[in-house]
């Protein structure tokens, strides 16, 4: 069976209210997108739908092990398991709790499947002036084999306050997962948030991940993307900036071998005057990997006064990798500041040498300069522990022993 | 230490160097000067193992070992360093993290362990003094900004750092001002050692005041066409190339 098959199978079998009944029928009437489809011209889903999941888990329970193994040691930790919510923090003005439906009228038709069917997911809410000391780590576990999974979440962030996420999907043992997933993401008035999404799952793992991020005025967003596992990784990180003098943040670094693809789209909504975005996308490719960067910025009529930067560096180091990088920008205001910038090349050569002649393998050598060549948007990343993890991920993932963090 | 002989070395089609004999023993400083595109970058760049130029004869023998085999990294573990003539900014690597991993590669190489931290840390504190480095430089990133000048220095900081057996000094002294040319011309001087060699190139007299050479070559379209003593460089100072250059194309 393909997943369609797979999910109308399931349907049939659940009840669901009118609503996403609507979504869902909307859903099976158009399929799932093509390569014609504008939004995903260069990456197919061909391979990817035809396979067979499935929708019910039948995973084994964790260990305490395989939750440390994978943690990057924070102590508030919420932990899912095959859907199931099992562990949340206890921290002083912020609720946590399970999955709860909520609406976005959406005509994307991952949405609207994450819409009817997912149940699972969690709910966070954070008190206003609410300063969170440390990280919450959330960390999503699937032990079931191809399965289908479609986690559906919502974090509400009420004025004044400031907290930081990270976010890791994860499979154990031989299992392989699809995973549909969706956060949502409300930044009140004078809000700091942070959220940092480590995408290194398992090499037959596919992830298609949609943040919707809606700001109030004089709220900052920043929203860390690493890419070094998975078959399949598609992104769509969409900010609406709706009051003044927002601050929208993007960093991304993919680093992909063997037939990887990595696929982000980010949208930033500029409704509101007096606001900025700032997004630096840098991907490594390797082997036979392919990378899709497409950025949109939209000015609407009345924000004036915007500060808009874009910005995707890719190096493409082996003959049969590929990147297709657009930038997409619609201004409608007269008054705004917007740069944009798309460079592809390769590691320079006299560098290489440079290194070399200092002692350094070519192996190093290269790895040192593609580190380089990343570590203007690691280090934007406030969390020490992050940016440890990346530079060893980054290491390991070009076979060298080396450490970065000097 | 260093024998190079009969070297023919060029880039496509472009033989550069037409046949280079030199030798260098231990404890010895030589001199390298010659006109604009004689040959003199290409030559230290063939020695330390740049892969963009060919070579089509010749040798070069470095204590025993045929140079040419091996790979620019494997040079410098023999113990070859080159100081740029035009060093390489690397956005992105610290000084400090870019000499950690140059001296904990050359260490794997010898089958030794990383040096602590700590012994690191003060051996560049050492050598900074010695050179005169101001503090915050360690954090900066590899050349990138630096003016003409910090870059030379920082070569020689790295050449401190890495305490090789042969120094190749490329124009180490364009660029420096004539503070900064007594600072590191003592930093070589004291680095020097009866174990170790240093090969400077460069334009004028007045480094060789303070680096002192046992001898002088002059390099004219690939070849040595004279050597001599540190009076010949005296001599070259005055009267400049022609009335070599000349006998050369003479012949
Ligand atoms: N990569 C290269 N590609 C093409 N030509 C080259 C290359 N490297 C060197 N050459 C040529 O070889 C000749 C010698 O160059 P080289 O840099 O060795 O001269 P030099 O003696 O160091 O000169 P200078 O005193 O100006 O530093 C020059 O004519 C130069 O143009
Ligand atoms: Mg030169």
């Amino acid at each position: 069976m393909s997943l369609i098959e797979n999910l109308k199978s399931y349907s049939e079998g659940i009840k669901i209210s009118s609503n996403k009944n609507q979504l869902l029928n909307s859903f099976f009437e158009k399929g799932f997108p093509t390569i014609q489809d504008e939004e995903w011209k260069y990456t197919s889903l061909k391979k990817l739908i035809s396979e067979d999941y499935s929708i019910e888990k039948n995973g084994s329970p964790l260990s305490h092990l395989d939750i440390s193994n994978h943690s990057l040691g924070f102590k508030n930790k919420i932990v899912f398991s095959d859907g199931k919510l099992i562990s949340t923090p206890k921290i002083e003005g912020i609720t946590f709790s399970d999955f709860s439906d909520f609406e976005c009228s959406t005509s994307d038709p991952f949405l609207q499947l994450n819409s009817a069917l997912a149940n699972n997911g969690f709910t966070i809410k954070v008190d206003s002036n609410t300063i969170v000391d440390g990280v919450i780590e959330i960390l999503f576990f699937t032990t079931t084999e191809n399965s289908f999974n479609q986690y559906r979440n919502q974090i509400i962030i009420k004025d004044n306050a400031e907290v930081k996420f990270v976010e890791k999907i994860q499979n154990l043992g031989s299992s392989t997962s699809f995973v549909n997933h969706f956060t949502q993401i409300d930044c009140g008035k004078n809000t700091n948030v942070e959220y940092n999404k480590i995408q290194n799952n398992t090499e037959k793992s596919k992830l298609i991940d949609t943040m919707n991020i809606f700001q109030k005025e004089d709220s900052t967003c920043n929203i860390n993307t690493l890419i070094f596992g998975g078959s399949f990784t598609r992104n769509n990180l969409n900010f609406e900036q709706n009051g003044s003098n927002c601050e929208s943040n993007m960093n991304g670094v993919s680093i992909l071998d063997k037939n990887q693809l990595a696929d982000n789209h980010t949208f930033v909504d500029h409704k509101q005057p007096h606001c900025t975005s700032n997004e630096m996308y840098k991907g490594v490719y390797l082997g036979n990997s392919k990378g899709v960067f497409n950025g949109k910025i939209m000015v609407r009529q009345d924000a004036q006064k915007i500060d808009a930067f874009q910005s995707n560096n890719n190096l493409l180091l082996s003959e049969n990798s590929t990147i297709d990088s657009k930038p997409q920008l619609e201004i409608y205001a007269d008054d705004v500041k917007c740069s944009h910038g798309c460079t592809i090349g390769q590691l320079d050569e006299d560098a290489l040498f440079y290194m070399r002649s200092r002692g350094i393998g070519i192996t190093e050598a290269k790895a040192v300069l593609t580190y380089a060549f990343a570590s203007e948007a690691i280090e934007n990343i406030s969390i020490l522990e992050v940016k440890l993890l990346a530079q060893k991920l980054l290491a390991k993932k070009l076979n060298v022993d080396l450490d970065f963090s000097v | 230490m260093l024998k190079i002989k009969d070297l023919k070395a060029g880039i496509e089609d472009n033989q550069i160097l037409n046949g280079i004999n030199l030798e260098v023993n231990t404890g010895e400083v030589h001199a390298i000067m010659g006109p604009n595109g004689s040959g003199k970058s290409t030559l230290a760049a063939v020695i330390a193992g740049k892969d963009e130029y060919e070579v089509v004869g010749g040798s070069i023998d470095f204590e025993g070992e045929d140079l040419l085999e091996l790979a620019p990294e494997e040079r410098a573990h023999k113990g070859v360093f080159l100081s740029f003539q035009y060093p390489v900014e690397i956005p992105g690597i610290s000084v400090s993290n870019f000499i950690k991993t140059s001296i904990t590669e050359q260490r794997k190489a010898k089958g030794m362990k990383p040096m602590p931290t700590k012994d690191l840390l003060k051996m560049m504190r050492e050598k900074m003094e010695l050179l005169n480095i101001k503090n915050g430089y360690l954090s900066r990133n590899m050349n990138e900004g630096f003016s003409g000048g910090e870059k030379k220095r920082n070569e020689i900081f790295q050449m401190a750092m890495l305490e090789p057996r042969l120094s190749i000094l490329d124009e180490t002294d364009s660029g420096l001002d004539i503070d900064a040319l007594r600072i590191v011309a003592n930093g070589v001087n004291k680095l020097k050692c009866k174990d170790n060699a240093t090969v400077v190139i460069t334009h004028y007299q007045r480094l060789l005041d303070y680096i002192v050479p046992d001898f002088v070559h002059v390099l004219y379209n690939g070849r040595i066409i004279k050597s001599g003593g540190k009076e010949l460089a005296h001599e070259l100072d005055q009267k400049g190339y022609d009335w070599i250059t000349k006998e050369a194309d003479n012949q």
